[in-house]
């Protein structure tokens, strides 16, 4: 009798507290968006699930908890601690990547770098709402919207903080249908949103080339902290261009980046604990992350309009929220606008390659937040 | 410590402004580096021209022809014309790209956007001018 006890004692029923149901509920919730709504279900689903197992009570000591040495989950964790799965995300997504409407017309690589903006107003407010500066940095990067980039630099500056941080990340990633229009529609005008951008120049295969050569050697020289991220996905990029490791570069974008992106989204999600996550400063991560989005749109509409005063062929200042490396979501929105506007104007080629560019800033974003850190 | 204080105290607006003038001005370098790639490609493809005019060249399999992107469109574009030419028969011979797209995603053709977009590409999906296109013979 006294034997079964102790087993009932020791069961999550009997440990369980209000917290507990409170992450599973969350936890169900995102299994939910994920599957019934098709809210980025690549990361909601494993963040979700491991927001579940991450929170089933037990008792502490038998090596079984995420943040226990030895536990199976405490080595799988150690890609997200060490910053191992995004950098492999990162291989898998330049393997993916297709350059030639970037180079195609380059300019818009500046509104990628306008929509980082977004990032260094958010590192403001959050050292103004009391948040020591790594911190800040953690929360700050959500702006750049890329979630692999907001793990990496959550994992080197503020490791407690990469539940919240996570899940604002790609729940906001997944909310951008919602953030984005509002915003488009009241910095632009229907004139502007109509702007038809000309052909894209062809690109040659040389170009394609050279360029992830080009691109890591200047980005990593500017910024050294973001080589784990970016030597990756020029690596990957310059894999999949080349033709000659056709079969390395197709499993870099599948069987590579998909297991990193379960092991990942899983882990991220088991280390939400209640502790972390139900108090004031989640809420106050989660209200800077749609500061962050916000303005990170809005910066790259109004860089764009800007950039219209001095061309002579003007750009859809629509392509400046393009620059929110939220891939594909933000570009497909924008494309969407541009249709609304009329229906012939296609966008989507020129939108991506504002994302692409944006997926590149947020990572030197990332690499100068560390760098600022550092000592 | 909140407020302006604290930003202040942490070397905020420092941080803020160095990093943003960082990373702009990066990728403004970078973007205009790339948008002189092309004609370092084309001075070294004449280069390479000139030198097999001259016969120099070093090693006569390399070409120095220009390979298009994108590089993933079907093989047999024309047979793909001649499928979307079935689609004109309802649209007629002047159409938009949308009801071209809306149609060929109602009848079910695998990856109507990127057919689309390599028939434009190679010519064979003319622009009318006021968005209308046509399929040529």
């Amino acid at each position: 009798m006294e034997l079964l006890f102790q087993f009932l004692s020791n069961t999550g029923y009997y440990l369980a507290d209000y917290r507990h149901v409170i992450m599973l509920i969350v936890g169900i919730v995102f299994v939910y968006l994920a599957i019934a709504k098709e809210y980025e279900p690549l990361l909601l689903l494993p963040i979700g699930f491991g927001i579940i197992v991450g929170n089933i009570p037990f008792f502490k000591g038998f090596g079984i908890g995420i943040y226990e040495a030895n536990s199976v989950l405490h080595y799988l964790y150690f890609g997200v601690t060490t910053g191992l799965y995004p950098s492999i995300v990162f291989l898998g997504l330049g393997a993916m990547t297709d350059f030639s409407s970037l180079l195609g017309n380059p300019k818009l690589m500046l509104l990628g770098a306008a929509a980082q903006m977004g990032i260094f107003f958010t590192l403001l407010s959050a050292l103004g709402l009391g948040f020591l500066p790594n911190e800040a940095s953690s929360i700050a990067i959500i702006g750049g919207a890329d979630g692999p980039t907001s793990i990496f630099l959550t994992a080197k500056l503020a490791p407690e903080l990469i539940g919240p941080i996570a899940i604002a990340a790609y729940s906001y990633m997944a909310l951008i249908p919602i953030i984005q229009p509002p915003i488009m529609k009241l910095i632009t005008t229907k004139e502007e949103r109509r702007i038809k951008m000309p052909e894209l120049r062809k690109v040659s295969k040389k170009e394609l080339l050279f360029f992830p050569v080009v691109g890591v050697v200047l980005c990593c020289f500017l910024a050294p902290a973001s080589i784990p991220l970016l030597g990756p996905f020029f690596f990957g990029n310059l894999m999949k261009e080349s033709g000659v490791v056709d079969r390395l570069a197709q499993t870099a974008r599948t069987a590579i980046v998909d297991t990193a992106t379960i092991f990942l989204g899983f882990t991220v999600g088991a280390s939400t604990q209640g502790d972390v996550f139900l108090n004031g400063r989640s809420v106050g991560i989660f209200a800077l992350g749609a500061v962050a989005f916000s303005i990170a749109t809005a910066s790259g509409l109004i860089f764009a309009k800007i950039m219209n005063l001095f061309l002579k062929n003007k750009i859809n200042p629509l392509l400046g929220a393009a620059g929110v490396s939220a891939v594909p979501g933000s570009a497909r929105e924008v494309h969407l606008m541009g249709l609304k506007s009329d229906p012939s104007n296609y966008l989507l080629m020129h939108a991506m390659a504002c994302n692409s560019s944006g997926v590149i800033g947020s990572a030197i974003c990332a690499g100068i937040l560390w760098s600022f850190n550092i000592g | 410590m909140f407020g302006f204080e604290a930003i202040a105290h942490h070397n905020g607006w420092s941080m803020a402004v160095a990093g943003a003038s960082i990373v702009l001005s990066g990728l403004a370098i970078l973007s205009f580096i790339i948008s002189q790639l092309h004609k370092v490609v084309e001075l070294t493809e004449k280069r390479v021209s000139k030198d097999s005019a001259r016969g120099e060249i070093d090693d006569p399999s390399e070409t120095p022809a220009t390979i298009l992107v994108p590089d993933h469109c079907p093989t047999d574009l024309t047979a793909t014309a001649q499928v979307y030419k079935t689609l004109t028969v309802d649209l007629g011979q002047k159409f938009q790209l949308i009801e071209l797209y809306a149609l060929a995603k109602q009848r079910k053709f695998p990856h109507p956007h990127l057919d689309i977009r390599c028939l434009r590409e190679a010519g064979l999906l003319m622009p009318l001018g006021d968005g209308e296109f046509k399929l040529t013979d």
